[in-house]
């Protein structure tokens, strides 16, 4: 069933802020937020850039958080992606409670649990893209010609095998955010965190890319995708919309309609 | 552990910016050069010292005026000035008839300067002069290769012959067979009755460059106002302590000293030349490894200074790394090896001039070849401990960066 803007306030009304318990977050919800805070202190002044985010994503979703920037998406992105610990609020990922962990236990649960792709792709420009695609595995401590198949693997199914050993500036900017993703499909993380992941791209080869993520939806990802651009957003089942630091909205797009809501 | 991560990004970018990394490079390259040379050049020269010493004779001490202290040190030779008297004949005779625990008592005197040899056409000059007793050859450092040396008769009846090195028989005596053939010392005629054996140099000074007559005729040339140096050779060298004693006492004895003076003579053994020799060289080592551990540590510095320009240029490299699982001390190993290898890599360099250098001084130089193993293993260890130090700083402030905030760098 959908969680609608009613449902998640319920829950957050349900669960006294602070004291979570394992036993709140259902057996197919991989995320969980509950009334998340974060505030910036600028000097004198703190800024929060959000105020009480709760939202649940299930497995197998296909959400877009969309939002204007200064609406507090990014912000929420970098607490999704463990990148950054909220001031206030519990999260619980892949029934892990990680609101509360340090930076290096963050490192170890971005390492296995998050797939990043970026905007600007963040690939090490002086590696290759196979190098690039093992390096979680590096510091996951897998053996070096375990990584190697690995990568080879990975790199198969976004079609890069043969420009494996390329390195990011002999690569199209689409061949790069395949080489991004292929990187973020290497660790089998619970989900992939897509952050403006056709921003730097024209629109044909945008197209590949999300086709790529649909793929990777039908093959069982749990699919999170941060935009401002509205037709970006509609490859997804489900938009969460993000106004000043709060969900505005989250509804069911065309497709999610038309999709099953998650997959058996 | 991903140590091979960090070891291929560590020689990729040293590759990447060659230039920069040998320039920053340059002073550990050049401590490490200056380290280990010098101590290849010290161990060389010392081996070398101590093999012509030991060449002068063995078990062998040499009674004098001053004692090498005395020498090496002027206020303490303008003390022994005033105390020292030159060792005389009478002294020399007393020693010899009552050193029960020598098995040769020798003496010699000489002298360089002003010395001029004539035969015929030819003539040297500053040819070392050596007036010497007949038991000298036994105490020699070299054998007689042509003729024969002073006979005892030689010395008690003051015979006008000479025993001459090989320098002055290719000079004098080219193409001739130079025994009994008869030249001048200052204007007294000698017959030639003996040859010495080639000795070579030593530091560039040749060793067969002297003419040895009768000690007698030598004092009645030139007086006997200088000092004599009493050689005194021991059976052995398990004697050689015993005999230093018993010298010294029969010195002391016949010079009437009471207990509480000081010696007024100097004794000289092998070992304590070489001990000044590695004195010297001692000093010398202790100042040029000094000026080295300088240039390290400013080497060490600039290594930082890169190392910090490095994590700067590369906080986005951190951030991307962070963001794909890398925890604090991944990225700080990650510089820390990288520093490490850099100098590392400095001191390989400073190791292989030295090399090449200590192989130039031993092609131009009489020197023997010597890269010492422990001098090669120390510095590359301390190049390694150099870089990781000076690299611990750098490391640490990447290590720290928030994961977020190196993303948002510009590239």
């Amino acid at each position: 069933m959908p969680l609608s803007p009613s449902g998640i306030a319920d829950i957050a009304a349900d669960t006294p802020a602070g004291a979570p318990s394992p036993g709140a977050v259902p057996d197919d919800v991989i995320i969980q937020t509950d009334n998340l805070w974060k505030i910036y202190e600028m000097g004198a002044e703190r800024v929060a850039a959000l105020r009480g985010v709760s939202l649940a994503i299930r497995r197998n979703e296909y959400v877009a958080i969309m939002g204007p920037s200064g609406s507090g998406k990014s912000t929420l992105m970098n607490l999704i992606g463990c990148l950054d610990s909220p001031t206030r609020g519990t999260y619980w990922l892949n029934h892990q409670l990680v609101s509360e962990l340090d930076d290096d236990a963050l490192a170890t649960i971005r390492n296995f649990e998050i797939g990043f792709v970026f905007q600007t792709f963040n690939l090490l420009a002086r590696a290759t893209a196979l190098h690039n695609v093992e390096l979680p595995l590096v510091y996951a401590g897998v053996p070096a010609a375990e990584r190697t198949q690995r990568a080879e693997e990975v790199l198969r199914k976004v079609d890069l095998f043969d420009r494996r050993l390329h390195r990011p500036n002999e690569l199209s900017g689409g061949q790069r955010q395949r080489v991004a993703i292929a990187r973020a499909l290497i660790n089998n993380p619970s989900i992939i965190l897509a952050d403006e992941p056709t921003g730097n791209l024209d629109s044909t080869t945008s197209a590949d890319i999300m086709a790529l993520l649909d793929r990777l939806w039908e093959q069982g990802n749990t699919i999170v995708l941060v935009t401002h651009e509205a037709d970006i957003a509609e490859y997804a089942h489900r938009v969460i919309h993000i106004r000043d630091g709060m969900v505005a909205r989250d509804e069911r797009t065309r497709r999610g309609a038309a999709a099953p809501q998650v997959r058996e | 552990m991903h140590l091979r991560e960090s070891i291929f990004v560590a020689f990729d970018t040293l590759w990447a910016h060659k230039l920069r990394s040998f320039l920053t490079l340059l002073g550990i390259i050049v401590s490490i050069w200056t380290l280990v040379a010098v101590v290849s050049l010290v161990q060389g020269v010392n081996g070398y010292v101590g093999q012509k010493i030991a060449g002068l004779g063995s078990n062998i001490i040499s009674v004098r005026q001053y004692s090498i202290a005395d020498e090496t040190d002027q206020a303490r030779f303008r003390i022994a000035q005033r105390r020292n008297n030159p060792i005389t004949m009478a002294e020399f005779q007393y020693l010899r008839d009552h050193a029960s625990l020598a098995a040769e008592v020798a003496a010699r005197d000489g002298h360089t300067n002003g010395t001029v040899l004539k035969s015929g056409n030819h003539s040297m000059t500053d040819v070392q002069a050596i007036g010497v007793t007949a038991n000298s050859i036994k105490l020699a450092s070299f054998d007689v290769l042509a003729g024969r040396y002073f006979t005892s008769s030689d010395e008690s009846r003051d015979n006008p012959v000479a025993f001459v090195g090989a320098d002055v028989i290719t000079q004098l005596f080219p193409g001739v067979n130079p025994i009994g053939q008869s030249l001048t010392l200052d204007g007294h005629e000698f017959q030639i009755i003996g040859e010495a054996s080639v000795q070579g140099n030593v530091f560039g000074q040749s060793q067969d460059n002297f003419i040895e007559i009768p000690l007698g005729l030598y004092r009645a040339q030139y007086g006997s106002a200088d000092s004599l140096q009493v050689d005194v050779q021991a059976p052995s060298a398990a004697l050689l302590p015993a005999l230093n004693d018993q010298i010294e006492v029969l010195m002391r004895s016949v010079r009437h000293l009471k207990y509480q003076d000081k010696d007024n003579f100097g004794l000289v053994g092998a070992d304590s030349l070489m001990a000044l020799f590695n004195q010297l060289t001692g000093v010398i080592a202790t100042v040029m490894i000094g000026v080295a551990m300088v240039f390290l540590v400013v080497g060490g510095i600039v290594i930082m200074n890169i190392m910090l320009a490095a994590v700067s240029e590369r906080t986005r490299e951190v951030g991307i790394r962070k963001a794909l699982g890398a925890r604090r001390r991944d990225i700080l190993m990650q510089f820390l090896v990288e520093s490490a290898i850099l100098s590392t890599v400095g001191g390989l360099l400073g190791i292989g001039l030295a090399w090449a250098f200590t192989l130039l001084a031993a092609a131009v130089t009489p020197l023997p070849f010597s890269l010492p193993w422990l001098a090669v293993i120390a510095a590359l260890a301390i190049s390694t401990a150099v870089g990781l130090f000076f690299g611990i700083y750098p490391a640490q402030k990447a290590a720290k960066l928030e994961p977020i905030t190196a993303l948002r760098a510009e590239a």
